[in-house]
């Protein structure tokens, strides 16, 4: 017979603390004042390979160690020099030279054109998720020790705006090559570099990487070689921390001097007078997608019926219920302030419309089923956000099922078409439209081309915007933002992405921390921080 | 056996004239108190899964009020993220729980005491067969089992109904395995094999009717359990499915909200009053049916 009565309700009892006691990761405890800068995250990080890494981690890790030729300033818009002094664009934007200024790696060796070479070349070649940033890449060559040229075989304006992405980091060849980094056409199979990587960096950046160790911790070490003005801080420490309430405690305690996924409605329960916390718009955004090409949708994501559709959300309703009202409505799949969205009027409701064109396209009664990640990103719970779309779309007569799913599930059904809805996030990696034109664009090859047609993207294929986009790339300034705007406004006719929320960014520090601020390439900064 | 078979619910034995009712009612006096409370709390569950319909609650899947209200005299339990009534959600919660307990219990009494008896009553082959495989089930950890399962099938309540069945019914092999090869070496079932009873008619009729009360006993605590299970499991997004305002998936949306307290706290009560409960009962019945093991 059993006798393990009491542990049983102990168990019980523990089950039930969890609802009242969220697990506290145990932390050591930091000095306050120290000269170490302690970060709270959910690390998300793939790789430390800044020809590979792809993640919101990966951004300001390698700000932090590495530097791009231009940077975005803090208005997050205009471009200012990095390690480049100066540039010069040719006027069909093919051509881009770059002067170097005198700038030292961390082993002493000075920045050359050579270096600048060798990365963008490896950077493109690699063939990982960044290398979309060097995509028309003739070649770049140095013209002398510290003058580069790169030439385009397209005409792009923001090529100059991709440069200044994390993840065009300019790499210490000699050091890279000597531990397996290969540039070369066959660099995506033969190199062999990324381990090293995750345990040493080769950067010209304020912070030099001390040591990492996956889903505990990152640790930085001040670059005292550094060419520049010296950071604030001798070691940066981001330890992981997964939800944010956690997160929050450990802010209050003052195990951490930063958090960096606190949510907004956890942020107002925060009443430390010892802890600022500033709510900034952020150019994140989730978004709904349809999908004609799955199984059995061809007939019945039709573009009335997504139009449809997209009127019957409420969306100051989902905004309210994601993040409380602290964030916007965004238009089209491009981040509101970005080129081309001055313009551009978020979609409303219409429930009597909805029903009327659901009713006009035969589709009453309609069903479909929702797959999306099982998960909580920029403070959006995708269940409460999906649970929201559910209602709305039941008011219109839409039976939708909702599938959370976890990631790897989640990749494997998308890519099967095995529902006709889902929900995802997106985040920029530079400032620029272009990026989310050749991400959710209906172009031919493109990926939610591709995705929305299942391999098939001649269903959902949108030739004006191909054109569009052309014409975009050869412009600049005034005229190319009215060229976006008009892509914008076919990405809204198509319905095919339904962006519901940008969710506010929450910057939540220990008082005597200055310097915080949110950057649409980097994320934060790491090296204007300092203690008071 | 010391206990009177007659007051074991369930038992079917012949024998006995007694009108059931005072059989029932003497066994509730001989309860010990905590059992009563316990026996008393299942039986509100009960209720309120039976009449669910019939009480003046808030639609659970509906918006009614203020997202994230705390605990009012108007939403007892506050509000959720999505402006639902937290009291509502938790006493309609119930309907999910519990019956899957019920069938998950009874699933796995069924299965698990049919083999069970099976291998205690023929030996050989078949125990040998049927306890190995008791033996495989039970060195998985039921909670790392149950996930296996459940994330094997996709997410939903069937899947991990199905996933609880697995886990859980080997526990009732081995009780009444033991049971039986007790039970089967008693006079009167000699006397039957003596009197040339078919194996058949001697396993249903002369041995089984004995064998029930640890199974009972152990149906009832495990009863509590289940409904821990299940909400482990909808907890790590393998049970239920949203809008469903199943307890195991409340908590898991109340304990991103920690500052919002009340989402999980309602959910949480009830879990623990249903865990407490059957634990409770399940002692007692162990005290009045079965001293030897107490």
């Amino acid at each position: 017979m059993m006798h393990f009565d009491t542990k049983r309700g102990l168990r019980a009892l523990a089950f039930a603390g969890v609802a009242m006691a969220a697990p506290l990761t145990s932390l050591p405890a930091l000095a306050q004042g120290s000269d170490t800068l302690v970060i709270a995250r959910s690390m998300d990080v793939n790789s430390l390979d800044p020809q590979r890494a792809f993640c919101d981690t990966c951004q300001f890790y390698l700000t932090a160690v590495y530097e791009t030729l231009v940077t975005l300033a803090p208005d997050n818009k205009s471009l200012v020099p990095n390690l480049a002094e100066r540039w010069e664009v040719n006027d069909d934007f093919t051509e881009f030279t770059f002067h170097l200024k005198d700038a030292t790696f961390a082993d002493g060796s000075p920045v050359e054109a050579s270096d600048v070479v060798w990365s963008f070349e490896r950077l493109k070649n690699l063939k990982g998720s960044p290398s979309f940033l060097m995509d028309g890449l003739v070649g770049a060559e140095a013209v002398d020790a510290k003058t580069v040229k790169v030439t385009l075989e397209a005409p792009n304006g923001e090529f100059l705006n991709k440069v200044s992405a994390p993840y065009g980091g300019i790499v210490n060849a000699e050091v890279a090559m000597a531990n397996g980094a290969i540039a070369g056409e066959e660099a995506a199979t033969e190199d062999k570099a990324e381990p090293w990587f995750l345990a040493n960096s080769a950067g010209s950046g304020p912070y030099m990487l001390k040591a990492y160790s996956p889903e505990a911790e990152l640790r930085l070490g001040r670059n005292d070689a550094y060419h520049g003005e010296a950071p604030g801080f001798s070691e940066i420490v981001v330890t992981q921390i997964s939800d944010a309430v956690s997160q929050a405690q450990a802010l209050e305690t003052g195990q951490v001097d930063i958090a960096m996924q606190i949510d907004p409605d956890t942020a107002s329960s925060i009443r430390s007078d010892d802890v600022t916390t500033e709510v900034v718009p952020s150019y994140n955004f989730l978004y709904v997608g349809f999908i004609p090409g799955a199984k059995g949708m061809k007939d019945v994501l039709t573009p009335e019926v997504r139009t449809a559709l997209a009127l019957a959300i409420d969306y100051e309703g989902v905004l309210d219920f994601t993040v409380g009202g602290a964030g916007a409505r965004q238009a089209a799949p491009i981040p509101n302030g970005f080129p081309g969205t001055a313009g551009l009027t978020p979609r409303e409701r219409d429930l009597e419309k909805a029903k009327e064109m659901l009713a006009a396209a035969g589709a009453e009664d309609l069903k479909l089923v929702a797959g999306y990640p099982n998960d909580n990103i920029y403070g959006v719970d995708f269940n409460i956000m999906m649970q929201k779309v559910q209602q709305d779309f039941a008011e219109a007569g839409v039976e939708l099922e909702l599938k959370p799913l976890t990631w790897s599930v989640w990749r494997d059904e998308l890519g099967a078409g095995e529902w006709g809805v889902t929900a995802i996030y997106y985040a920029p990696d530079y400032y620029g439209s272009g990026q989310y034109v050749s991400y959710f664009g209906m172009m031919e090859g493109f990926p939610w081309a591709n995705r929305a047609g299942v391999g098939d993207s001649a269903l959902v294929r949108n030739e004006t915007e191909e054109k569009l986009y052309a014409q975009a790339l050869a412009a600049s300034g005034e005229e190319a933002d009215a060229i976006y705007a008009k892509i914008a406004e076919e990405m809204m006719k198509e319905a095919i992405i339904l962006p519901l929320v940008s969710p506010n960014l929450v910057l939540a520090y220990r008082s005597d921390i200055e310097g915080v601020r949110y950057s649409a390439c980097c994320n934060l900064p790491l090296a204007e921080i300092s203690r008071k | 056996m010391t206990a009177a078979p007659d007051a074991a619910p369930g038992a079917v034995l012949p024998a006995p004239r007694r009108r059931p009712l005072v059989g029932l009612a003497r066994a509730w006096r001989r309860l010990p108190p905590t059992a009563k409370v316990g026996a008393a709390i299942l039986l509100f569950w009960v209720v309120v899964v039976l009449t669910i319909q019939l009480w003046p609650l808030a639609d659970p899947l509906k918006m009614v009020g203020r997202r994230l209200q705390e605990p009012s005299a108007e939403f007892w339990l506050g509000t959720d993220a999505l402006g639902r009534d937290v009291f509502a959600r938790t006493l309609h919660g119930a309907v999910w729980s519990i019956p899957i307990a019920f069938v998950v219990v009874a699933c796995a009494v069924a299965i698990g005491s049919a083999l069970g008896a099976v291998a205690g009553f023929f030996g050989g082959w078949w125990d040998s067969i049927i306890m190995r495989l008791v033996d495989v089930t039970v060195s998985f950890p039921p909670i790392l089992l149950a996930m296996a399962v459940a994330a094997m099938l996709g997410p939903g309540l069937l899947n991990a109904s199905i996933a609880m069945i697995i886990v859980w019914w080997p526990i009732y092999a081995r009780l009444m395995r033991a049971q039986v090869l007790e039970v089967r070496e008693r006079e009167h079932v000699e006397a039957a094999v003596a009197g040339g009873a078919p194996s058949g008619r001697i396993l249903v009729v002369h041995v089984l009717p004995l064998c029930w009360t640890p199974t009972l006993i152990n149906a009832t605590m495990d009863f509590g359990q289940v409904v821990l299970l299940a909400a482990s499991l909808s907890f790590i997004g393998l049970g239920a499915t949203p809008p469903s305002p199943e307890w195991g998936s409340m908590i898991s949306e109340g304990a991103t909200r920690f500052y919002n307290w009340w989402i999980a706290f309602g959910p949480g009560m009830a879990i623990l009053s249903v865990v407490l409960a059957s634990s409770f009962l399940g002692d007692g019945l162990r005290d009045l049916f079965d001293r030897r093991s107490a």
